[in-house]
This record gives C-alpha cells, structure tokens and sequence, in this order.
C-alpha cells in the first residue's frame, strides 16, 4: 500500500525555517566571510585574509586589540556576576512558589514576570532615575551620597541590579514548570524517610529539573555575553571604560559615528561567538557529566 | 480535500501579493524623505510636511522618520533598493559622504528655484555642503552648542555680571568658588564633548594639521585643562549626575546643552532661564560648536526629473515656511525666516541677532571629525574629572582616531 505523503509537519515548521535562514543563518554566514574583509558597507568588501583577527588578537599597539581586550574583560565580568544570580533566584522563587502555603501564586509570578517585557530602555530609564542622587529614592529616600554610575564598584551594581530584575521572570516560569512535574510520590517517600526540605531540593527537585537547570544555564549565560542595553544606558560604559562591553564595541565599529568598519566589526563578532560557543559546550558537557 | 489545499494556496498568494504591495514603492507621485529627527522634532517637521502638501502640489513628500538612519541609508545605497528620494543628514556627514560618491549634487534641482542660494541662508550652515565648488546640501538649521543660565541663582550669587559682555569665561565661573550653597553647582557637564571642541577653538587651534588628525596636541591639553579646572574647583556637577535633569531642579547656574532643549526647558514650572554663548577661556573668542541638518539626495537613479522638480519646490516652501521648525528650539537656517519679527519671539533667536553671535556658531567639516568627535566624547568626562592621566590619554586618542581612518578608508571604492 503506499504511504500517503504528510505534508502538515512541512507547513509548521516551513516558515520558521524559511525566517531562521533569512534572517539568522545567512547574515550570520555572511558575517563570517565578512569578517575576512576591510569593508565599510558601503562599498564592496576587499578580502584580506585574516587580517583582522591578527590585529584583534595580538596587535598589541593596535586601538581594536585594546577596544577587544577591554570589552572582553568587562563582559566576562557581567557574566560571572549576573549568570548565578540570574539561575540561583529564580530557582529559589520557583521553590518557594511551590509551596502549599504560598497564595496568590499567579500574581507573584505575573509581578516577577512582567520587568522582563519592558523594554531594555524604558527600564534602564526608569533605573537610572532612581539610581540618580539628586532626584531618585536612593538619594532622597534612603540617603545615599552615592554617584551610582561614576564609580566602581557601584556602576557594575547597578547594571546588576536592572539585569536581575528583568530576567528573573523568564528563568522563573522555567523552573516553576519543571518542578510541578516532578512526581509528588518521590517527595512522600522521602518524607517518611526523614528527609528535610533541603534534602528534598538537593537529593529529589534538583537532579529532577536537570535539564531545564543546563538550558537555562547556557541560554542565560549565552545571553548575557550579547548585554548591550543595560551599560549603554545606565553608564554609556564609563566609569574609565570599565563597563563598555563587547558589543557596544561592535555596534560603534559596525555603525558608529564615522565611517562604518564593519569588517572589523564582524571578526570581533566571530570572536565573541567562539568565546559563547565554546563555554557553552564547556557548561553542557560538565553540568551533563556531572549530572550522569 | 484538494480543494481545501487550492483554497489555502489562494490565500496564501493575496496574503502575500498584499504584503509585497505595501513594501513597494507607492508611487511616482510621492517624494520619499528620510530624516533621523526621532525626537520632538520629528513632529515639527511632520507638520511643515504637512502644511506643503496642503498646498496641493503634484508630487507629496512623504515622511518617514528613520531611526538609526545612517545604519539605513548603509544598507539601502549597498543594494541599490529603497534608496530615498531625499533625506536629511548631518553637516560632519557630507565630506565623507560626498567622498564615496553617494551624494547628488543639490544644484540641478535648485535650479528652477533662484531663491534657494547661498545669500538667503546662513553662510556657515551654507558651506558646510560644499565641497569642491559643488554644492551638495541645502541647510535646514544649525543645532547649536548653547549656555542656558537660571536667572534666580545668578541674582542669589551676585553672578548676573558675568552676561554683561555675552562671554562668560572660566575665571568668572572660578571665582564663585566656594561661595555656592550645598548641592549648587556652577556648571553641569551637558555635551562636555562639545564644550570641549569649542575650546579648541577659542584657544585659536584645530582638530587637523595639514589634512592629519592633530589630537595629541598642546591645543587639546590645554582646553581639557581648562575646564578641569572648573571640576577641580568642585564647580561642576559630580560626575555620573544628570546635569541636565539639575539644572531644571535648579541646582546649576550654567547648563552647556543644545538649542533645542529650550523648549523642555520652557516646561519645567519655576524655571527662570535665559540663553548664551558656551563659557570660554577668554573674553576675547567665544564658540558654540555646531552642526546641521541639511537637506540632500543620496544617488538614486530612479528619481525622475519630476521628482527633482518636487524636491525643489519642497525645498523653497521651507526656505519660506520654516518658522515652524523654530518651534523645535533649532536655529533656522533661512534668513526669511530667522530675519522675520515672529523669530524674535523664540530664544535661540540670541545667536543670530549680531553678525559676531552668526560668526561664533562654528561647524567642523574635517572629513574625520566624526572620529575625533567618537575619542573626545569617550574620553572628556574621564580626563576633565581628573580619572586618567592627561599626556597618556592624549597620546591614546590620538591612536584611536589614526586606526579609524587607516581601518575605515581601506575598502574599495
């Protein structure tokens, strides 16, 4: 008998496939051949090898290695401080949301979730106001004496501080729904077993949401090597360059105030995809090994 | 159940054909003008759109605000496709610009319009688009680097004598130190970078020596010392504050921002503001650094004689109607109209009322300004706060503007 064709799965999955090679995987592609180019856009890219990558990578006398090196450094500091708070909170709020004493579950989620739909601007906006010693609660309310944005470690606080109340909700809602599936009979068992409440967390809901647990990780961690908006607002990357991240470097190289060096532009760009590629499979194979 | 399948490739064809219908070019009738003014702005110029197409001409302009337009314009001139009939840009854009062969020049659609030349408009914003005898832009304003002061605290601190001669200077601001209330300030640092340029330029030096970036020069130090000194004296608002948001709270005798801020200003309850030249180091030269919104047709070889025509006329109703564009705090570059009894009503009228105030609104036109601008706006705050070494971040600058121009001129043209 022959097998009628389906072609239901096709027209599901057809537009996104046709969206995802038009606007992520062939501007991404030609991003990386770009990235072999002296180009400004506007004219016709000359090839010119690996050029670019030299001078990004060991041009010490070179503005590019330093733009680099400094964007690199300042991003990797944002992960480390923003990554494990971006996972620990919302995991404890899942847990505690979990409880059967909690109520009104839904708005709590619904008023941690909400931040994340702001837009980046209109937050950093609404932050940067309250952060502001003259005319924010922070200098008018509790007192402070504090230039927020002009000294470390305060600027990076900050940033912080608009990055955690924004992305809480996303990780949240993750983990709420991953533990909810976590069959209550493994927790009874437990119970009659003597087991506390962190026993049941580190022994029963933590291997559970396992895998939930290395998405968010490496999507959180992924995301937070692309921050952009928060240091463009809040400190325009100051104070002395120490929060002028990665891409605000690409953004100004790519379409800045002159003339655009988007060849440039794209090799720092490969890089900082490599860096994302590479500590992900780091983040995926251990928490994976250690989780087998 | 085949003809379900037809019926749902049916709609799926009108669906498209009518997206594609919407992204296409409605027409020859319509000029399509592309302009950056996402702000207020934007508004005041949606209105003179609309007041000429009130006039009913054959061809309308149509309007389209573009934010991040040089992104835009980038993308649209590389692909030939959806390049504007026209479009403003900046005055510190032409030579770089006109150097890639992307600008049209402006002459043979100002031809049927003998009024648009260079006599009826101001001559620096004028200028600023001609390059090499062809005139490439025609100018809508000068957006200036002005000095807004409180009328209130200048009388509080004895300081209404610093306007007598329109030229604040460094000296009178340093004698107010340690007379100032708590939490008051002399200065903010609004458009420091700006502020910054203007001393280049009272201390009689230049950006560029010879057609070369000359940032690491004695010139730069000493208009970065200079308003150091004013921070040193704790005379400026603290750095990472708002200067902006405490001179409208009244905490800031001097706010160096733009012309159009006076209208955000004028809305401030209790804010008692009048408008003059950015403090300098001398009496004797004062500047407010500059630029311009000009008028100008990228290269698009689909735009018809008729379009030209439109373009045209678009461009003298402007050169008489631009009073509108007042509104939006700018300093309108037709003398029609910045000449006109009605103008004087507005406060940015001040810096055309002598021709020494016109001479002081200084634009630069170095091709590389943009670069130059880039390394003084990312390094001013640190070097006039006294964070970095003044020679050490000189010397970087000055690298940083040199790898631009070595990286960006490379490709091929």
């Amino acid at each position: 008998m022959k097998k009628k064709l389906n072609l239901a799965p096709v027209f599901f999955v057809g537009p996104h496939l046709i969206l995802f090679a038009v606007f992520i995987f062939l501007p991404t592609l030609y991003g990386i051949y770009a990235s072999f180019t002296k180009w400004n856009l506007m004219s016709d890219p000359v090839w010119v090898g690996l050029d670019n990558y030299r001078t990004i990578l060991f041009d010490t006398e070179s503005t590019f290695h330093t733009q680099f090196n400094n964007g690199l450094r300042n991003t990797l500091v944002f992960v480390a401080l923003s990554v494990p708070l971006l996972i620990v909170i919302p995991l404890m709020v899942a847990v505690a949301l979990e409880h059967k004493k909690v109520k009104m579950k839904t708005l709590i989620q619904s008023i941690l979730y909400i931040p994340g739909l702001i837009s980046i601007s209109a937050a950093a906006l609404i932050w940067s106001l309250m952060f502001n010693k003259q005319l924010g609660i922070t200098g008018n309310v509790f007192g402070s004496d504090t230039a927020w944005a002009a000294h470390q470690p305060y600027a990076w606080i900050i940033i912080i501080v608009l990055t955690v109340w924004g992305g809480v909700g996303g990780n949240m809602i993750i983990y709420r729904a991953s533990i909810s599936g976590v069959g209550q009979d493994l927790y009874e068992a437990a119970e009659m077993d003597g087991a506390g409440s962190i026993r049941k967390f580190f022994s029963i809901t933590l291997p559970s949401i396992r895998f939930p647990l290395i998405f968010t990780f490496v999507m959180t961690t992924a995301g937070a090597f692309n921050v952009f908006g928060q240091p463009l607002m809040m400190t325009d990357g100051g104070p002395q360059q120490s929060t002028h991240v990665l891409m605000m470097y690409i953004r100004q190289l790519a379409f800045g105030n002159g003339e655009s060096i988007a060849g440039m532009a794209s090799a720092m760009a490969v890089l900082l995809g490599l860096v994302i590629l590479v500590i992900s499979a780091l983040q995926y194979y251990v928490m994976n090994r250690n989780a087998t | 159940m085949k003809k379900k399948w037809g019926l749902t490739a049916l709609i799926l064809v009108f669906m498209v054909s009518g997206v594609l219908a919407g992204c296409g070019d409605k027409g020859k009738n319509t000029v399509t003008f592309w302009t950056p003014l996402t702000g207020d702005d934007g508004a005041y110029m949606d209105q003179l759109v609309k007041d000429y197409n009130a006039t009913n001409p054959d061809i309308k302009v149509k309007h389209v605000i573009t934010a991040d337009m040089y992104t835009k314009i980038s993308t649209v001139m590389n692909s030939g496709k959806g390049v504007p009939d026209l479009s403003i840009i900046h005055a510190d854009r032409v030579p770089g610009f006109v150097k890639q062969d992307m600008l049209e020049p402006i002459t043979n659609v100002t031809a049927a319009q003998p009024e648009i030349k260079e006599e009826n408009y101001l001559p620096q914003a004028w200028s600023t688009g001609n390059i090499g005898g062809t005139q490439y832009t025609v100018p809508l304003d000068i957006h200036a680097n002005v000095m807004y002061y409180n009328k209130d605290l200048l009388k509080k601190y004895n300081a209404e004598s610093f306007l007598d001669d329109n030229v604040v200077t460094v000296d009178e601001m340093l004698s107010l130190k340690g007379k100032l209330d708590e939490g008051d300030y002399v200065v903010n640092d609004a458009l420091l970078g700006w502020v910054i340029l203007a001393q280049i330029q009272n201390l009689g030096g230049d950006i560029q020596e010879n057609g070369k970036p000359a940032v690491n020069t004695p010139v730069f130090k000493k208009a970065f010392e200079s308003v150091k000194q004013i921070n040193d004296a704790g005379l400026m608002t603290p750095f990472g504050e708002d200067g902006y948001l405490m001179f409208q709270s009244q905490h800031v005798l001097f706010s160096t921002d733009g012309t159009w801020s006076s209208t955000a200003h004028a809305g401030v309850e209790g804010l008692n503001f009048g408008i003059t030249n950015v403090y300098s180091t001398n009496a004797d030269k004062f500047t407010n650094r500059s630029s311009s919104h000009l008028f100008s047709m990228l290269k698009n070889k689909d735009r018809t004689d008729e379009k030209e025509a439109a373009i045209g006329s678009f461009l003298e109703f402007i050169r008489q109607n631009s009073i509108e564009w007042a509104k939006a705090g700018q300093i309108v570059a037709s003398k029609k109209v910045n000449e006109s009894p009605e103008y004087k009503n507005y406060i940015q009228s001040f810096f055309t009322s002598s021709e020494e105030e016109i001479k002081s609104l200084f634009i630069y036109t170095y091709e590389y300004y943009p670069y130059i601008a880039e390394a003084v706006d990312t390094y001013c705050g640190d070097i006039v706060r006294g964070n970095v070494d003044i020679d050490e971040t000189l010397q970087t600058m000055q690298k940083f503007v040199e790898d631009k121009i070595a990286e960006s001129s490379g490709g091929a043209k």
